[in-house]
C-alpha cells in the first residue's frame, strides 16, 4: 500500500461508505449527509448568540453514537458530521458581530470593529461577503497545511520518539497550555493540575481505586463527558445566565438599518483584500498549530498586523480600522478561522488536543473506538492495511468537502442565517442547558454523572468568575491518563532510572523547553505589574 | 486596598493550602501504593505519584499567583453576588432533578393507591406514559425555574418554551432509539 493508495481508500470511505439513498442511480453515502447535516448546523450555531460550535458539538454526540452506534462503520459519519459544525459555525460566528454588534464568540469581538459601521452604513452585506471570503480562504490554507504537516510530524514523532521522549512532549505541551492561555500562568497552572487531580480520581493501577474516599460512585472516576462538558459547556451556561440575571431585562428593539450601495464583493474587491488574508492565514494557521493558543490571539495579532499594512497604504478616503474597513474584517476573519484547521495538528499527529472542537473529535474517536489520534495513526504499512489511516484520510476528505460547501452555499446560508440573533438568551441557554444534562445521562444512564456534571459546571462557573480559562483543565483531564501511562512505561522501559525524563537528549531539551515557557510568561506577568 | 487587588492573594493561599491538604493527607491517606513500589523485586510507579505531581503544580501555582501575580491590575473574584445567582439556579436545580427522579415512582404510587394495583416503576420505566413522567416534569420545571430565575417572575412564554422543548428532547432522544433511556430511568 503506497501512499497514494492510503489516500484513495480515504476518499472512498466518505463517498462510498453505507449508501443513505440515490440520486439518479447515484449512491450518496452517509458520512456525506452526515458533514452536510453538520455544517448547516455549524452555520446556523456559529451565528446564534450564547451557542458555539463546541456546544453543538457535545450536544450532537451522544446522538449521532445511538443512531451509529460503537462499529468502525461509525467513525465517518460521526466526525463527519462534527468537523461539518466546526466548519460552519467558523463562518457563522461573523453574522451577530457586523450585523448586530454581538461577538457570538470572543475571537469575532475584532470583527464586530469594522463590521458593525460598515453595517451601520447600509453595507452589511458587503461585510458579510468580505467575512465569508476571508474566514473560508483562512480556513481552506490551514487545512491545506494540516493535510501536509500532519503527516509527516506523525511519522517524525513516531520514528524518533520513545516512552520518556513522548511522556516529556506530554508535559512540555502542558506547561505550554498552562502558560499561554487565558493570560495568567499561574491561573493556566492551577487549571491544568485541577484537571490532572480529576483525572487521577478513581484511577490508578492498584485494585483499591485512588482518592475515592471509600465511595463507590467516586471509584469508577469522573466520567469524560461529565468533567469537559461540564467545565466547558455547563460552566459557560451559568456564567451566561448570571449576566442575564444582572442586565434583568433586554435593551431594546434592534435596529434595522436599510442596504445602500453596492453590496457585491467585485474581483478588484478580492484582489484587494488578498494580501491582508494571506498575512492573516499565516498568523493563524502558525498560533493554531501550537496547541493551546485560540484563536483570540490570531485574530488580535492579525488585525494589528493588517492595520499596520493599511496605515500605510490607505487613501485618504478610505476609512480608517475601526470605523468600518473591509480590511479590518478580512484581516480578523482569516486569522480566526485559519486556526481550526492548523488546531488539528497537534491531534492527528500527537493526539494532544488544542482547542475545545478538538477535544470532542477525541471525545467522538475515543467512544466510538477503532481511532486513536496520535502518532500511531499515519503508519504507512504496506503489507496490510492500516484502518486508522484509513479513516484520517477520510476525515481529510471531509474537510476538503466541507470547505467546498463553505466556498459554494456557506455565503447564502451564512446571510439567511440573521434570524438567529432574535432567539433570546434567556429561553436559550435554559433549553441548552437541559440538552446537555440529557446528553450527558444517556451517555453514563446514572444520576451521579449529572450531578458530577453540575459539580464540574459549578468549577467552569468559578474558574471563569476569577478569568481562570477552563481549556487547561479539560485538556490535563483528556491527557492526564496518557501522561501517567506513558511515565510508567519510560520508567519500566527504562530500567527504572528515576532520570528517565532528563537522561535522554530530546526528553531533557522537552523537559528544560517545559521550564523555559513557564518561566518566561511568569517573567513577562512579573514584567508587565512592576511597570 | 480592597478585597478585588488581594484576590490573587486569597486564591494562591487557598490553593497552597489545598496542595498541602493532598500531599499530606488525602493522597497518602486515600491510594493504596506510595510515590513507588516494589513488585517481584521490581521499581515500579506507584499510584500516588501521579496525583501528588499534580498537587506540585497546584502549589507552584498557588505560589506564582502569590508572589508574581499578587499585584495584577485586574482580579476579578467571586462575588457575594455570583454566591446568590449560583445558590439560586443550583436550588432549581436541585428541585428539578428531585422532580425528575421521584415523579414517576410517585405517579406509580399514587395510581396504586387509588387503583388497588400493584405495580412497580422499576417494570415499567421503559413502558409509555411512566418513562416520560419524571423527565417531563422535571425538565419542564427546571427550564422554567432558571427563565424566571433571570426574568424575575414566571411568565407564560417561558412555560410554553419549556413544555415544547422537553417535548422536542423526548422526540429527538427516546422515540428513534429502543436503546435509550431518558433520565432517570436509566438507574431507577
Amino acid at each position: 500500500m503506497g501512499t497514494l493508495d492510503y489516500i484513495w481508500l480515504g476518499v472512498l470511505a466518505v463517498f462510498q461508505g453505507p449508501e443513505l439513498f440515490s440520486i439518479l442511480g447515484f449512491a450518496v453515502s452517509v458520512t456525506l449527509v452526515m458533514i452536510f447535516c453538520g455544517f448547516l448546523l455549524g452555520v446556523a450555531v456559529g451565528a446564534t448568540p450564547g451557542l458555539a460550535g463546541p456546544m453543538a458539538m457535545a450536544i450532537a454526540l451522544p446522538i449521532l453514537i445511538s443512531i451509529f452506534g460503537y462499529s468502525g462503520d461509525a467513525l465517518l459519519p460521526v466526525l463527519g458530521f462534527l468537523i461539518g459544525i466546526m466548519k460552519g459555525a467558523t463562518i457563522g460566528g461573523a453574522v451577530p458581530a457586523i450585523l448586530f454588534n454581538t461577538p457570538g464568540t470572543p475571537d469575532a469581538f475584532m470583527t464586530t470593529l469594522d463590521g458593525y459601521p460598515m453595517a451601520q452604513r447600509g453595507q452589511a452585506k458587503k461585510a458579510l461577503r468580505v467575512a465569508h471570503f476571508s474566514s473560508v480562504s483562512g480556513d481552506t490554507f490551514s487545512d491545506l497545511v494540516l493535510f501536509v504537516c500532519a503527516p509527516f510530524l506523525a511519522i517524525f514523532v513516531e520514528a524518533y520518539l520513545d516512552f520518556p521522549e513522548k511522556t516529556a512532549l506530554l508535559i512540555l505541551s502542558l506547561s505550554f497550555i498552562a502558560a499561554v492561555i487565558g493570560g495568567s500562568p499561574a491561573k493556566g497552572l492551577i487549571s491544568m493540575s485541577l484537571g490532572l487531580l480529576a483525572a487521577y480520581v478513581g484511577t490508578g493501577e492498584d485494585f483499591y481505586p485512588r482518592l475515592s474516599v471509600g465511595s463507590q460512585k467516586l471509584a469508577q472516576g469522573f466520567p469524560i463527558a461529565t468533567a469537559v462538558l461540564g467545565v466547558l459547556i455547563i460552566g459557560a451556561i451559568f456564567k451566561g445566565m448570571e449576566e442575564l440575571w444582572h442586565e434583568k431585562k433586554s435593551k431594546g428593539t434592534i435596529a434595522v438599518v436599510a442596504d445602500s450601495g453596492d453590496q457585491r464583493l467585485s474581483f478588484a474587491d478580492m484582489r484587494r483584500l488578498l494580501p491582508y488574508i494571506s498575512r492573516s492565514a499565516v498568523v493563524g494557521t502558525a498560533i493554531g498549530a501550537l496547541p493551546g493558543i485560540g484563536s483570540t490571539l490570531a485574530a488580535t495579532l492579525g488585525y494589528t498586523l493588517g492595520k499596520n499594512r493599511y496605515q500605510k497604504r490607505k487613501s485618504v478616503d478610505d476609512p480608517d480600522f475601526g470605523t468600518g474597513a473591509p480590511e479590518g474584517i478580512a484581516a480578523t476573519e482569516a486569522a480566526n478561522s485559519s486556526v481550526s484547521g492548523a488546531n488539528l495538528i497537534p491531534v492527528l499527529s500527537l493526539g494532544i488536543p488544542g482547542n475545545a472542537a478538538a477535544v470532542f473529535l477525541i471525545l467522538a474517536a475515543d467512544s466510538i473506538g477503532g481511532f486513536n489520534p496520535g502518532p500511531s495513526v499515519f503508519k504507512f504499512t504496506k503489507d496490510a492495511v492500516n484502518p486508522e489511516l484509513v479513516v484520517a484520510f477520510g476525515l481529510f476528505t471531509a474537510m476538503f468537502l466541507a470547505n467546498i460547501l463553505n466556498w459554494t452555499i456557506g455565503g447564502f446560508f451564512m446571510r439567511s442565517m440573521a434570524i438567529m440573533i432574535r432567539i433570546p438568551k434567556q429561553f436559550l441557554l435554559p433549553v441548552v442547558l437541559l440538552v446537555t444534562l440529557t446528553a450527558i445521562y444517556v451517555q453514563e444512564t446514572r444520576m451521579e454523572a449529572i450531578w458530577f456534571a453540575l459539580g464540574f459546571g459549578i468549577l467552569g462557573y468559578a474558574m471563569r468568575c476569577f478569568a481562570m480559562s477552563p481549556l487547561p483543565f479539560v485538556i490535563a483531564f483528556i491527557l492526564g491518563s496518557k501522561l501517567e501511562d506513558s511515565a510508567r512505561q519510560a520508567f519500566s522501559a527504562s530500567g527504572n532510572d528515576p532520570f528517565f525524563l532528563i537522561t535522554s537528549p530530546i526528553a531533557a531539551a522537552f523537559i528544560a523547553l517545559s521550564v523555559v515557557v513557564v518561566t518566561i510568561a511568569l517573567r513577562g506577568q512579573a514584567k508587565v505589574y512592576q511597570n | 486596598m480592597n478585597l478585588s487587588s488581594k484576590s490573587n492573594l486569597y486564591l494562591g493561599l487557598f490553593c497552597l493550602a489545598v496542595a498541602l491538604f493532598l500531599v499530606i493527607v488525602w493522597i497518602p491517606l486515600d491510594t493504596d501504593t506510595g510515590l513507588v513500589e516494589k513488585v517481584r523485586r521490581r521499581l515500579v510507579v506507584g499510584d500516588a505519584l501521579a496525583p501528588t505531581v499534580a498537587a506540585v503544580f497546584l502549589a507552584i501555582g498557588g505560589l506564582s499567583l502569590v508572589f508574581i501575580e499578587r499585584n495584577a491590575s485586574s482580579q476579578p473574584h467571586l462575588t457575594a453576588q455570583n454566591l446568590r445567582f449560583l445558590g439560586s439556579i443550583f436550588g432549581v436545580l436541585f428541585i428539578g432533578l428531585t422532580v425528575m427522579r421521584y415523579a414517576g415512582p410517585l405517579a406509580v404510587w399514587i395510581t396504586n393507591l387509588m387503583a388497588g394495583e400493584s405495580l412497580e416503576y422499576r417494570l415499567l420505566r421503559d413502558t409509555a406514559p411512566w418513562k416520560y413522567i419524571g423527565y417531563f416534569f422535571g425538565g419542564t420545571l427546571m427550564i422554567t425555574g432558571i427563565i424566571a430565575l433571570v426574568e424575575n417572575g414566571i411568565s407564560g412564554r417561558g412555560l410554553r418554551i419549556a413544555v415544547l422543548a422537553v417535548i422536542v428532547l423526548m422526540v429527538i432522544y427516546d422515540f428513534p432509539f429502543d436503546d435509550i433511556l431518558l433520565p432517570p430511568n436509566g438507574d431507577v
